[in-house]
């Protein structure tokens, strides 16, 4: 005869499993480079720590490959995933294109990309006329990048560019010689400084205000599942308060270490390099900020990516999910 | 139909740029150093056809699943999981509107030697 607590037990168990099978599935598009990136932490933060479960989502990371940015908004219309992370400039260029995408939560403000030189260059002046390895002359790290030089009365015809994808790729350059400055993203600045290398300065010191990530659906998917996508937005909440929470330090540099294969002190300096206070980095709760919607069409504009009138910041978020999730 | 098939594989067989393409964005985080073995193959259909434009999917357990699409050829090419897991247990599945999966046919890998990618036909029937 089964006792008392045994049958309350089997009773628990059954009502958790029943929950479980109920749980209503998400597929969440990816590319492999942000999912090995810093820039997944706070969705997942939110996959380790039960946070989807706790909102009756079956939470599914999909992988696309190849991952280019304009593939992720495609993945949505295809059917491939419900919602996806997607780069703001991508989601934009989509919108303008003819899709009904839109950004429901915001997964990443203001990246904070490092300048970083050989030892002996001391300040951004004295880049002038050699060789700086930039990112994809259309995207956020370029934009923010010719902003820095700016700030210090440089113009990127200054100096000599050349492209080249990836961190670990411009960190090669610079250990190599082929460059003399390259903007580095965590935590391989941190490496170039441990090694000698110099900072010149940040990308977020000239662009204060940005949105360069966001969790993107179909405004006709949304608005079908809305219910589900205000579940995901309350998570996404969760993730970013667990982030800021001094009690849940050792759970989120565990996460961090095992997103990005570093060690554990080179996790505890990135989270508190996004973590400070007055660092914009992080969202509070997954906010999207009209302002860093309107930046992002400012540059591209700039870059000559986008033609004026320039559309108004609103055409391309949806703040109807998160207000009922609570997030202001 | 031996040299067409051959053709395919050959072009199914170019793995590199695919995979360092699987990283591609606008800050790609460089080869994985913990990435087991790739997938790779063709997606045909029941009279041998390519079958281009099919989603073709690798899955294992509740790791995150990796999706892609077969090229003009049928073929179609994923980055490993990690080197740990057991390239047996990965499951690669085909589909696209109007056809359905009816076959899928992994081929061995030759023995005695490091297993660095895994090739796998995938069949379609029209429904």
């Amino acid at each position: 005869m089964p006792s008392a607590k045994v049958l309350a037990a089997l009773a628990l168990g059954a009502a958790a499993c029943s929950a479980w099978a109920g749980d209503k599935v998400l597929r969440y598009g990816q590319a492999l480079s942000a999912h090995k990136s810093i820039y997944s932490l706070p969705v997942a933060l939110a996959e380790r720590e039960g946070l989807f479960r706790r909102e009756g989502i079956d939470f599914r990371v999909v992988i696309l490959v190849p991952g280019g940015a304009d593939r992720m908004v495609h993945a949505l219309h295809d059917d491939t995933v419900d919602v996806t992370h997607v780069a703001t400039p991508f989601l934009v260029r989509a919108v303008l294109a003819g899709s009904d995408a839109a950004a429901i939560a915001a997964e990443f403000n203001d990246p904070i990309y490092s300048l970083v030189a050989r030892p002996e260059i001391a300040r951004i002046a004295e880049l002038k006329g050699r060789i700086v390895g930039m990112a994809d002359a259309g995207g956020s790290i370029a934009f923010s990048m010719r902003k820095l030089l700016a700030l210090h009365g440089m113009r990127e015809s200054d100096v000599r560019t050349k492209t080249i994808d990836g961190t670990p790729a411009r960190l090669s350059c610079l250990r190599g010689g082929g460059c003399d400055a390259v903007p580095l993203g965590q935590p391989h600045d941190m490496l170039a400084l441990s090694e000698g290398y110099r900072l010149l300065g940040t990308s977020n010191q000239a662009v204060p205000e940005y949105l360069y990530t966001v969790t993107a659906a179909r405004r006709s998917w949304a608005a079908a599942n809305a219910d589900l996508a205000v579940r995901y937005a309350r998570a996404l909440a969760a993730s970013f308060d667990m982030i800021r929470d001094p009690a849940r330090r050792g759970v989120v540099v565990a996460a961090i270490v095992d997103i990005t294969a570093v060690p554990p002190g080179i996790a505890e300096r990135v989270l508190d390099l996004y973590a400070q206070p007055g660092r914009k980095a992080l969202p509070l709760r997954g906010e999207i900020n009209p302002d860093g919607v309107a930046q992002v069409i400012a540059f591209m504009a700039e870059a000559g990516q986008i033609q004026p009138p320039l559309p108004a910041a609103a055409r391309f978020v949806d703040l109807s999910y998160l207000a009922r999730a609570g997030v202001r | 139909m031996r040299s067409v098939r051959l053709a395919l594989l050959a072009l199914a067989l170019l793995p590199a740029p695919v995979l360092a393409g699987a990283n591609r964005g606008e800050d790609n985080v460089g080869p994985l150093p913990d990435e087991g073995p790739g997938y790779f193959g063709v997606v045909l259909d029941t009279d041998g056809r390519p079958v281009a434009d099919a989603r073709v999917s690798a899955t294992y357990r509740d790791s995150p699943a990796m999706v892609t699409r077969s090229n003009a050829a049928g073929a179609y090419n994923l980055p490993g999981f990690n080197k740990r897991i057991n390239a047996d247990e990965v499951r690669i599945s085909c589909a696209k509107p109007g056809y359905r999966q009816v076959r899928v046919v992994r081929r061995p890998a030759p023995k005695g030697q490091p297993v660095r990618a895994v090739e796998t036909e995938c069949r379609l029937q029209k429904s």
